[in-house]
């Protein structure tokens, strides 16, 4: 006779049972033991249900349903787990190198001296371009150097074989000496308080060697207003020199001479020594890395602004000895020579 | 300048060690170069190698350096004070023929007796750099050191009349200098002569005929002052630099002659080498009258940004500084001084270069730090400058790496890329190789391809912008790239594909696109670029000429695409097998009038699905795509959004002459959904128009 207690061990007996399957032919087997239409365990239990108790009936129908739902969802389950699973994606080793992108870079020196714009551009500077191939009057005469000077001597020049007729509609003799021309031709035209940069290549007749090269690079700058002082040039230098190479930087400023401004200073920075000494700065402590001044007068009376209206200040550095400076070059022939070696440490 | 510290003790108290010594020089503006501990006599001595700048002549000397460190330190000035030479007729006969060039000329004849001069004297000298000779010459140069002053002695038994004429040298006149070189002189050289011959260039170097020799009995000493101009011409011309032309082309004291003659007489009588002959001759065709100089203290202020006045820096403390400079002030106008420049000082002429020495004296480091104002904005980057930075970001992001070439060049590397007639040649170049100005970026970059593929590098993308020159163009600026080898950096997955002409024109076109404009290229026969594999860039406004049909309005050539040809690239020492793609665009042209950063107007989305077709058809092979693409855009309707060629084949299949050619349609319209018939319509229309035009075959 069926009762709670046959049902139980029925149900007993199928765990163990489902224990054991370990192919996907068993559970089918278990299926057809337990859940046969004709012969299943479970079909015969329903049955003999039939014939119980009509009081009896009810509790028994309801654990023969249990039993059937649960022997349903374990096979289901268990088939699912024998399953052959769906062919996988194939694994990937991620430590192989990936596919670089080409990679370009920036020069280190016009890398910097778009940093040295920048700089500037926040200080409200206007930023010009001019030609390298000048005439003697923007080069020399109008910053004070009349032919005979002997500061030309400082700079000895490369001259054109045969005058150059320009785009800028001016006749050129010599190639720039330096970034100066920029700016008469700036305040030839503009006539009134000035604050500018003037980056560019110069050229000087100087030979191939560890610091010396015939074109470089440089960055000039001119502030003129009224009541510019020699004070706005040292916390506007102080300023640009710590953006550029740090907050801790000591800065000093020594007279120096300039034909274009009066007075005028050499602008030091301390090395990275910390004064102990070292190569870089020859055991002074002191890097120079600016000339500076106040314009001479006669700068402004030959651009036809009034000197006793106008005060300024003006500054130039090359930029490959900045540059030297900021990343350890000890050879300025590096800069030119264009190795990709060099070139790729620094990336943009 | 180097100065002996024992001797600069003799003119002046020095009250610090010798470091703090160099170091407050150098912050009075003397660069000092080296400190070299000297053991030629006292204890704790040293040179000083100062760096002095060419406008203090003056400081060529140590009674130079003595002054400014009486007024360092506020201490007295000890300069030498050689006796007065009796008021007698001049010994010896002076003529100055060239006033000009010789405002003064101070002579005199003294006996001597030639020898070797005491230790002391060859340790200063050495101390100097200077290397001891005989007495005469040593004294002469002693006073040189010592007052910065040339001298020169002539042996005046060997001077023919007995004289000497201060004038220019005649046409083809040469004299041996001291030095042994027979040098020819030019007619604007200014020389001393005796009645027949030149015996000195004058400032420069005496003359080999006249050199005091240890036979010598009789001296005539010149102290001059000669015009600087001319000194620093001659000295040029020469190729001849000296202790003397050295300060007299900067500028000599012109009171000094008198006080060095009898400075250095002094000294012959003290070692007993020699005893002046009385009768000094100071021919002078003109006085220099002293400088005056305007200062008002206030200005002093106004440049410096000191504070002056009460309860701030004191202008006595200016005048202070400015007597014991040498000059002579006039305080009496409390408003305006009137200040008297001393001789020596040939750099001051006006009241600018008085608050120089006030502001150096004062020291820079206690002038006040403060931040100039604006006034107004400043105005916007010159678009050079930005067309130049964009190009950058466009080379550097399609993996160039920037290069910095030198802007001139062989003669022959440039030949190459320009004629003879437009190469803009320098006038005193360096060397042969770097003669011309590059007519081109090109010959720098080639030259560095091939410096890199001797380093091992296959693979080699590179560019520049600068300035090229040429005298038709005159300056212009361009960017130029140069790619040999891989089209994309090698990886484990695949062998690379080498990189191409349309690799290249990939970046040209992403640089126009970067401008608003198209660069197409437009094949043409370009002598360094292979035949066939050459183009003009054609600047096009906007694709707006695409659109419209008419393709060829507003162009522009702005530049050149192609690949090298191997005589250039063999020529630069680059294997000939491989190609080397080059391209050059003038970036004042390509940007002239148009903005580096163009606002952009946005385009409304479709909002209606397109229609795409493609099409693939036989055509001539020698049939430029451009003509296909430029008849599809003329026949078809404004529909045709977009014309892509996807596929171009030859080889199997396709017969010899011919290629297939495969382009892909895409209709649109704004305002509507196409309809199948209209798109088919205008299909059938671009089909007979390739067929009629261009023979085309659809396959």
């Amino acid at each position: 006779m069926v009762d709670a207690a046959a049902i139980a061990r029925l149900r007993a007996a199928y765990s163990d049972e489902l224990a054991r399957a370990a192919t996907a032919a068993d559970v089918q087997a278990l299926r057809d033991r337990y859940l046969g239409r004709k012969q299943g365990a479970v079909t015969a239990l329903w049955r003999e249900i039939a014939h119980a108790s009509p009081e009896a009936r009810p509790e028994l129908g309801r654990l023969a349903n249990d039993l059937k739902t649960h022997i349903d969802t374990t096979l289901s389950e268990r088939r699912a787990a024998l399953a052959p699973s769906k062919p996988s994606t194939p694994r990937l080793d991620l430590t192989l190198p990936a596919r670089a992108l080409a990679r370009g870079s920036r020069h280190p020196l016009s890398a910097l001296l778009e940093r040295i714009e920048h700089i500037f551009a926040r200080m409200g500077y206007e930023i010009l371009d001019g030609p390298e191939a000048e005439d003697e009057y923007h080069n020399f005469e109008a910053l004070n150097m009349p032919p005979e000077h002997p500061a030309r001597d400082m700079q000895d020049t490369l001259y054109l074989a045969h005058p150059l007729a320009t785009r800028s509609s001016h006749l050129a003799t010599l190639l720039r000496t330096h970034t100066s021309p920029m700016q008469i031709r700036y305040m030839e035209t503009a006539q009134r308080p000035v604050r500018i940069i003037a980056p560019g290549r110069v050229y000087r007749r100087d030979n191939l060697d560890v610091t010396h090269t015939p074109m470089f690079h440089q960055v000039e700058g001119l502030v003129v207003g009224e009541g510019i002082t020699m004070g706005d040039l040292k916390s506007t230098l102080i300023g640009f020199l710590r953006q550029l190479f740090g907050e801790d930087r000591p800065v000093t400023f020594r007279p120096s001479f300039f034909p274009y401004t009066e007075p005028s200073a050499d602008i030091f920075l301390g090395c990275t020594c910390r004064g102990a000494g070292c190569g870089v700065c020859k055991q002074t402590g002191w890097l120079e890395v600016l000339g500076s001044g106040m314009v001479h007068p006669a700068v402004f009376e030959a651009v036809g602004y009034d000197p006793e209206r106008y005060t300024g200040f003006a500054f130039g550095a090359g930029i490959e000895r900045l540059a030297m400076l900021l990343h350890g070059i000890d050879d300025i022939r590096l800069f030119y020579e264009n190795d990709m070696r060099f070139l790729e440490q620094f990336p943009s | 300048m180097r100065v002996l510290v024992s001797w600069l003790r003799d003119l002046v108290d020095v009250p610090v060690a010798i470091d703090r010594l160099a170091a407050d020089l150098h912050m009075r503006g003397f660069e000092v170069a080296s400190i070299e501990p000297w053991h030629g006599g006292e204890v704790d001595d040293a040179v000083i190698d100062l760096e002095i700048t060419a406008n203090r002549p003056d400081c060529l000397s140590v009674a130079g350096i003595a002054r400014e460190v009486s007024v360092l330190y506020d201490v007295p000035l000890r300069l030498p004070r050689p006796p007065a030479s009796p008021d007698r007729a001049p010994a010896l006969p002076i003529t100055i023929e060239a006033p000009a060039l010789c405002p003064r000329y101070v002579g005199a004849l003294a006996e001597v007796s030639v020898g070797t001069s005491p230790a002391w004297l060859v340790n200063r000298l050495a101390a100097a750099g200077i290397r001891a000779i005989n007495t005469i010459v040593d004294v002469t140069n002693y006073v040189l050191v010592e007052l910065g002053h040339p001298l020169h002695a002539f042996d005046f038994e060997k001077l023919a009349g007995g004289e000497l004429r201060i004038r220019l040298a005649r046409a083809g006149e040469s004299v041996t200098t001291l030095d042994g070189q027979r040098r020819t002189l030019d007619p604007q050289m200014l020389v001393i002569a005796d009645r027949d011959h030149a015996q000195a260039v004058a400032g420069i170097m005496g003359g080999h005929g006249s050199e005091v020799s240890l036979g010598t009995r009789v001296i005539a000493l010149e102290s001059a002052y000669f015009q600087p101009q001319s000194v620093r011409r001659t000295s040029k011309r020469l190729g001849l630099s000296t202790e003397a032309s050295y300060r007299f082309e900067r500028g000599a004291d012109p009171d000094a002659p008198l006080r060095a003659l009898l400075r250095t007489c002094q000294l012959l009588e003290q070692l007993g080498a020699g005893r002046l002959r009385p009768g000094v001759a100071d021919v002078q065709p003109s006085t220099l009258e002293p400088r005056v100089v305007s200062l008002r203290p206030a200005r002093v202020g106004v440049v410096t940004g000191l504070h002056v006045g009460p309860g701030a820096v004191d202008p006595a403390e200016f005048e202070r500084i400015l007597v014991g400079l040498g000059f002579a002030v006039d305080a009496t106008g409390k408003e305006v001084w009137q200040v008297t420049v001393p001789t020596w000082r040939v750099d001051v002429t006006r009241e600018v270069d008085l608050i120089e020495e006030i502001a150096r004296s004062v020291g820079y480091d206690r002038l006040p730090s403060t931040f100039p104002a604006l006034h107004a904005p400043p105005a916007p980057p010159d678009p050079r400058l930005e067309r130049q930075r964009v190009a950058r970001d466009v080379a550097v992001g399609a993996g160039f790496a920037e290069c910095v070439t030198f802007s001139f060049v062989e003669r022959r590397a440039a030949l190459a890329f320009a004629d003879e007639a437009d190469l803009v040649q320098l006038a005193n170049p360096l060397s042969e190789q770097f003669a011309v100005m590059r007519p081109s970026l090109l010959p720098g970059l080639v030259d560095v391809v091939s410096h890199n593929r001797r380093r091992e590098r296959r693979d080699v993308r590179l560019f520049e912008i600068g300035a090229r020159f040429t005298v038709r163009g005159g300056e212009t600026r361009g960017l130029a790239l140069v790619w040999t080898g891989a089209a994309s950096p090698q990886h484990w997955s695949g062998t690379g594909r080498q990189a191409d002409l349309f690799d290249l024109a990939g970046v040209s076109s992403a640089l126009g696109e970067r401008f608003g404009v198209d660069l197409v290229c437009d094949p043409a026969d370009i002598p360094y670029l292979v035949s066939g594999r050459a183009a003009h860039l054609i600047m096009k406004r906007n694709g707006a000429a695409d659109q419209s049909g008419t393709p060829e309005t507003d162009a522009t050539v702005v530049g050149v695409i192609g690949q090298l040809v191997a005589s250039v690239a063999e020529a630069r020492e680059l294997p000939a097998n491989e190609a080397v793609l080059v391209a050059e665009i003038d970036l004042d042209r390509l940007g002239a009038d148009i903005d580096a950063n163009p606002v952009v107007r946005v385009e409304p989305l479709p909002r209606h699905p397109s229609v795409v077709r493609d099409l693939s058809m036989l055509v001539a092979a020698d049939l430029p795509a451009a003509s296909v693409r430029g008849t599809i855009r003329s026949v078809a309707p404004p529909t045709l959004a977009e014309v892509q060629e996807f596929d171009r084949y030859q080889g199997r299949g396709i017969p010899e002459g011919f290629v297939s050619l495969s382009v892909r349609l895409t209709f649109r319209a704004a305002d509507r959904t196409l309809t199948d018939t209209e798109v088919q319509d205008a299909v059938d229309a671009l089909v007979a128009a390739l067929a009629d035009r261009h023979a085309a075959r659809l396959r």
